[in-house]
């Protein structure tokens, strides 16, 4: 090729050359310098003792035998005990020296860090040291065990005593044990790790600027070696409570640490997560609480007929049952267990259920269950209409709350409120897509000790029928208010809205004018036509809402720094405000102590106020 | 909470009769020990206030919770304070005791 370097003109190469040498890189100089390298090894290994502390591992080739080996000693072990005792000592101090420098590296320093005395740091300056001296991945090499020749991979094992061992020594050394202890990865803690987990609690609603408290500390610590625990001892209620919750968070709670929970003489008992329980285990609660009152239990999945049957049969009267999402359990078990134990049952709530909790069960509340006062049944495709009515019967309830899949007419519920709505303090309607006017005029007609009122995304209910609802109304101050996504929906004109469906400007103005005063929750999430107006006039100079603690007013758009901050300023306790998606917010000054949730810049999602 | 006594260190004692000296301030931190520094008592007097049922262990760290809360005070990022696990169920008992739990300020 040198001859005619202008010429294209190649006789057959291998396609490798071709497109080493699109490179730039000529084979045959690799294969010169090569050579060259081959040639002055074997000049080293001639004179034994030069290079060695570069290649401790590589067994000498061509050793001389002055000490005799022993006879008995295979031919493996020839070259390494045959080496020169001087040449050896050479070794050593070589061996030392590159130590010595090792473990005055960087590198070495760093990994100092995680060991204490100075024996684990002799053992990592001589690991860094085999590290640094065996052959690289590709090589051939004789295996220090069997003596074969193998080609080193990555994860060719080490001999004990140096050397490196073929794939199936490897293993074999592996299986007696002697496998390398790999250190357990430590959980995130960097400040990435930390930054995530500080906006997950704040999205929790629980966080707060400041040390964590003593408890909550023990109780992490607990949480994370819970299975060292045997019994919490005497640990208050509460407390107890508390470790529940951590465990299930990180679900934890299996039939092994169920029983820490259990103690004999208590009341309650709360499992936050159940899905790990099995039937048996819902049947121990029983066996070991037996003053049980007030049972809550989610994601149990096992609390099955057997379950409900077994407490039905034990003398044990609930107060409180909260059944979370236990699908196994038929109808004829509701109805048994709500005919034999319904007397003392004050509370039920049973979440997530679809299947067999329907009109049928509520039908018996009413003759079994006398002193029912709270009544939740959410996420349920199960009851209709009809199981309203039944519900309408219930002249002791206080608390109702239904979420159910079917959708249910107006003047169904307007009957179950000209029934039983005196008397109730807690109304909660979610996503009721077709309720319109007359529920909010029923409720204005006749509650008049509410204190929690929830109706959820209908898209029927008008601005007028929230003022009819909020004006002159007997009721004390609500306390708690969600009107989420009562807006407006129509895709053609999502902007206009000129009969003033959803919660809108007048309503806001209403609402807050008819309970202001004591309000402390208020979600308008997506009321969408809420005016800047109507923000600015509730949210006026001289007014204050002293004990609103929570704001929801995410997606109304029409919300502006300036609303936000006089937010701030209306609402003295105000601990957080969510405004996602109002794309106006761009740059507020949050007081201290105040959690302001969702700003739509590059800031950050949360904003947790350090202005004073 | 200087003017309420001469001195703004109070020493807190064990039942093993070791001693703890930390600021009053960060003490404070309890409500129990804030209620013992508190008016006429005895502990507000002279400063000492002895728990014959917290073994100096547990005293120790819970002195070393109180200065590393005041440290953290208002502060974001704060790194958490390790407990030892063996003594993790009474240090929740004494957590309890001395009212470390969520509901203070």
């Amino acid at each position: 090729m040198s001859r005619r370097p202008n010429r294209r003109i190649m006789g057959p190469q291998s396609a490798l050359t071709d497109f080493l040498a699109t490179h730039h890189i000529s084979a045959a100089q690799i294969r010169a310098d090569a050579d060259a390298r081959r040639r002055a090894a074997q000049r080293n290994q001639d004179e034994p003792g030069e290079e060695q502390s570069d290649q401790v591992s590589a067994p000498p080739l061509a050793p001389e035998v002055t000490v005799a080996p022993s006879p008995a000693l295979p031919t493996r072990t020839r070259g390494r005990a045959a080496t020169e005792v001087t040449s050896r000592e050479e070794k050593r101090k070589k061996e030392q020296k590159v130590i010595e420098k090792i473990k005055a590296s960087k590198k070495f320093q760093k990994r100092k860090r995680d060991l204490d005395d100075s024996d684990d740091e002799d053992d990592l300056a001589l690991a860094i040291f085999q590290e640094r001296s065996a052959p690289l991945p590709g090589q051939m090499e004789n295996c220090a065990v069997c003596g074969k020749r193998f080609t080193i991979t990555p994860y060719s094992r080490g001999a004990p005593d140096g050397g490196l061992l073929c794939t199936p020594c490897g293993k074999e050394l592996d299986q007696k044990g002697g496998a390398p202890k790999k250190k357990a990865k430590r959980a995130s803690g960097g400040p990435v790790g930390k930054r995530r987990q500080m906006q997950s609690t704040i999205l929790d609603g629980t966080y707060r600027p400041g040390a964590k408290s003593l408890m909550t500390l023990c109780i992490e610590t607990l949480a994370k070696n819970i299975d060292l625990a045997e019994d919490l001892g005497d640990l208050p209620p509460l407390v107890i409570d508390k470790i529940a919750r951590k465990l299930s968070k990180h679900r934890l709670l299996n039939p092994t640490t169920l029983h820490l929970f259990l103690q004999p003489s208590a009341e309650e008992v709360y499992i936050y997560d159940g899905a790990k329980l099995g039937a048996t285990d819902y049947i121990k609660i029983f066996q070991t609480v037996p003053s049980l009152k007030r049972l809550k239990i989610r994601n149990g999945i096992h609390f099955k007929d057997e379950v409900m049957e077994y407490l039905a049969s034990r003398n044990i009267d609930l107060e409180q049952l909260y059944l979370h999402g236990s699908n196994l359990l038929s109808q004829d078990r509701w109805k048994l267990y709500l005919e034999e134990k319904g007397k003392s049952l004050y509370s039920l709530r049973v979440y997530w259920t679809d299947k067999h909790f329907g009109d049928e069960v509520l039908s018996v509340l009413e003759a079994s269950c006398p002193s029912l006062e709270r009544l939740k049944v959410s996420h349920n495709q199960q009851v209709t209409g009809n199981g309203i009515k039944e519900i309408a019967k219930l002249k002791s309830l206080r608390h109702l709350s239904l979420d159910l899949r079917n959708q249910v007419r107006s003047d169904v519920y307007v009957s179950l409120l000209s029934e039983i709505g005196a008397g109730l303090e807690t109304f909660s309607l979610s996503r009721v897509l077709d309720a319109d006017n007359t529920v909010l005029d029923a409720i204005h007609n006749n509650c008049r000790s509410l204190r929690k009122l929830r109706i959820t995304e209908s898209d029927v209910m008008t601005d007028e029928g929230f003022v009819r609802l909020f004006k002159n109304w007997a009721n004390r101050s609500l306390l708690f208010v969600d009107l989420e996504k009562c807006r407006q929906l129509e895709a053609s004109h999502p902007r206009e809205n000129p009969d003033n469906v959803g919660f809108c400007s007048n309503a806001f103005r209403a609402l807050m004018a008819h309970s202001g005063r004591a309000i402390r929750h208020l979600n308008v999430h997506g009321c969408r036509h809420i005016s800047e107006s109507a923000f600015e006039d509730v949210f006026a100079p001289g007014k204050t809402y002293p004990e609103l603690f929570k704001l929801e007013i995410s997606f109304c758009e029409e919300v502006t720094d300036f609303i936000v901050g006089s937010i701030f300023r209306s609402c003295p306790n105000l601990r957080e405000l969510n405004v996602f998606g109002c794309m106006k917010v761009r740059d507020v000054r949050v007081p201290r102590g105040k959690i302001l949730v969702g700003v739509p810049t590059a800031v950050g999602m949360v904003i947790e106020g350090d202005d004073d | 909470m200087a003017d309420d006594g001469p001195n703004k260190y109070i020493t807190l004692v064990s039942s093993d009769g070791f001693e703890f000296v930390v600021l009053r301030e960060a003490a404070c931190a309890s409500p129990t020990i804030a209620g013992m520094l508190r008016n006429q008592m005895v502990e507000a007097k002279t400063g000492r206030c002895s728990f014959a049922e917290i073994s100096s262990i547990i005293l120790e760290k819970v002195a070393e919770y109180l200065s590393y809360r005041l440290k953290y005070k208002d502060k974001l990022d704060v790194p958490d304070l390790d407990i030892p696990v063996e003594y993790c169920l009474e240090m929740i008992v004494v957590a309890d005791f001395l009212g470390l739990d969520e509901q203070m300020a």
